[in-house]
């Protein structure tokens, strides 16, 4: 037991709960929007777009993740687009991106010459090896999203729950969705980075799906949900580190299984109810 | 003569370049009480959005002779999401105009009203509760409140009878009937039967509107509303029965 815990000494680690707690934040408040208006098909087309950005910027010799945020981002604004201007279906053109961008970051990567080392960390994480500076860009993105959702959480939901009628009260709701748009590409591209590509979108689901078996009150699904993504994911990394497993696929695992054990005891204790009454 | 809240002229709206509505025209005043019926895809609702502001204007004009009024909406129960984790109280507060933009939070007197408004909804208990807990009643009942919590000189109520009991329904009627001595009412509905008694006109509403200028149920009023209930059962009827009475 004393091997589990000297492992908190290494910085590597220190820095790899930072990022999962960060992660865990962020998610939880972005996670909560996708949730509630259920537009995780969104997130996921985001996701996989922004593999392109990816494969483009390792072609180019830049930072991989700026180019995921490029892709990112326009894919959510194009998204938004299509759906308040939608000629075409909005669920046919998200699978288009979705696969364009997984396409696209394929034949990048295939054309750059010699060998791509970190493929496969964008694919499935690689929260080990976060770096300090990391770790600044996450906690920045944590407070300015704490911020954005303290001045605006009230336009925010209303434009996302009902945004006709938000409209009649004279809300700019396209400006409050394109934002929403932005942020929530930039959560889910920062998020990759601890998760990989493949995994991320079960930190902006899992958590909060625990939550609603608590609460069906937005306001609180969010601290909820970053309180069952940090138990989480930490127990995930622990779990990795002792079981030697991949960390990101641990941490899916111990969110999964943490919503499984909370809704069975609560099948449980209903039932329990139930018979008494 | 007093002045007419809006009048539409030869408008024409729809989506995506295509017209679901053409040639209507419509004049609201303050103390109007129309029931907007029609067949089901006949464009109710989407007349009622362009009056909102919702709907492109293709052509025609809608205008607002004593400047743009302050508006109630109550939308049709299928555009609401109840699973949506809001509360009550915050969905009754969305109807409010927040005074600062650059922080859109509710200043103390108009936290005060949303208190009363709950309070007379009878919804106290349910203020802090997701809207998903609420009966179908209960929920048109707070999107009501909604609406109204803004004092709107026109309400505007997209088939609120749906989903609800008998007894809501009935109660429902009496508010508008009250709430019609303070402000306009436009009220869709499948079921002219029950609203008859209250509205003062019809407009009838299948790809243009007829206007039946009638404060009384006649025996012509239920003529007309034939029409459209025989358009869904049969098929495509002609305005045949609408037209002999539309005479402006
Ligand atoms: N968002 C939309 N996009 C495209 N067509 C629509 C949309 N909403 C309604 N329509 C079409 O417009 C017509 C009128 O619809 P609507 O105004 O909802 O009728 P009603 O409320 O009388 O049932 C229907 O043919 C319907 O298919
Ligand atoms: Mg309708």
């Amino acid at each position: 037991m004393s091997d589990a815990f000297s492992i908190f000494q290494y910085q590597f680690f220190q820095h790899a709960l930072a990022a999962a707690i960060l992660t865990s934040v962020i998610a939880a408040m972005v996670g909560t929007y996708i949730v509630s208006r259920k537009i995780v098909f969104i997130g996921g087309g985001i996701t996989h777009a922004s593999f392109g950005g990816i494969g483009l910027a390792f072609y180019m010799g830049l930072n991989p993740f700026l180019g995921a945020a490029v892709f990112g981002v326009i894919t959510a604004l194009a998204i938004e687009w299509i759906s308040q201007n939608g000629r075409v279906r909005e669920d046919s053109a998200i699978a288009i991106l979705w696969s364009l961008g997984m396409a696209l970051g394929i034949i990048f990567v295939f054309m750059t010459p010699g060998y791509t080392p970190n493929l496969m960390s964008f694919l499935f994480g690689s929260i080990l090896t976060v770096g300090r500076a990391e770790i600044y860009v996450l906690l920045v993105f944590a407070m300015l999203l704490m911020l954005l959702f303290a001045l605006f959480y009230r336009p925010i939901l209303f434009t996302a729950f009902d945004p006709e009628f938000a409209r009649t009260k004279g809300i700019p709701v396209s400006r409050y969705r394109y934002m929403m748009s932005v942020v929530m590409a930039l959560a889910i591209v920062l998020s990759i980075r601890t998760v990989g590509i493949i995994l991320v979108l079960s930190m902006f689901t899992i958590p909060q799906i625990t939550a609603m078996l608590f609460t069906r009150n937005f306001y609180r699904i969010m601290p909820l949900a970053a309180m069952w993504g940090i138990i989480g994911s930490v127990a995930g990394i622990m779990g990795a580190y002792l079981l030697d497993i991949p960390t990101s696929a641990a941490i899916i695992f111990f969110l999964t299984l943490q919503f499984l054990v909370i809704k069975i005891i609560m099948i449980i204790r209903n039932a329990l109810i139930r018979n008494k009454g | 003569m007093k002045q007419p809240l809006i009048v539409i002229e030869a408008a024409a709206t729809g989506y995506n370049s295509e017209v679901v509505l053409r040639d209507v025209g419509l004049t609201v005043y303050p103390d109007d009480f129309i029931g907007i019926i029609g067949p089901n895809g006949g464009g109710k609702t989407t007349l009622v959005k362009l009056i909102l502001g919702l709907q492109p204007l293709f052509s025609g004009k809608v205008l607002f002779p004593s400047g743009k009024p302050r508006m109630g909406y109550l939308p049709q129960a299928s555009q609401v999401d109840r699973s949506f984790p809001i509360t009550v109280k915050e969905l009754i507060s969305s109807g409010m105009k927040s005074r600062n933009t650059l922080i859109p939070y509710l200043n103390a007197g108009q936290k005060q009203r949303l208190e009363e408004m709950i309070r007379e909804a009878g919804l106290q208990r349910y203020a802090n509760k997701p809207i998903g807990e609420l009966s179908g009643g209960q929920l048109q009942k707070a999107l009501l409140c909604r609406a109204l919590i803004d004092d709107p000189q026109l309400l505007i109520l997209d088939e609120p009878n749906t989903h609800v009991d008998k007894q809501f329904e009935q109660e429902l009627y009496r508010w508008l009937k009250r709430l019609n001595q303070q402000m306009a009412i436009l009220l869709v509905s499948h079921d002219i039967g029950t609203i008859s008694p209250l509205i003062k006109s019809i407009a009838c509403v299948n790809e243009t509107l007829h206007y039946h200028p009638s404060n009384q149920i006649s025996e012509e009023v239920l003529k007309v509303y034939h029409c459209p209930v025989d358009v869904i059962a049969h098929g495509p009827v002609p305005h045949r029965v609408l037209k002999s009475h539309d005479h402006e």
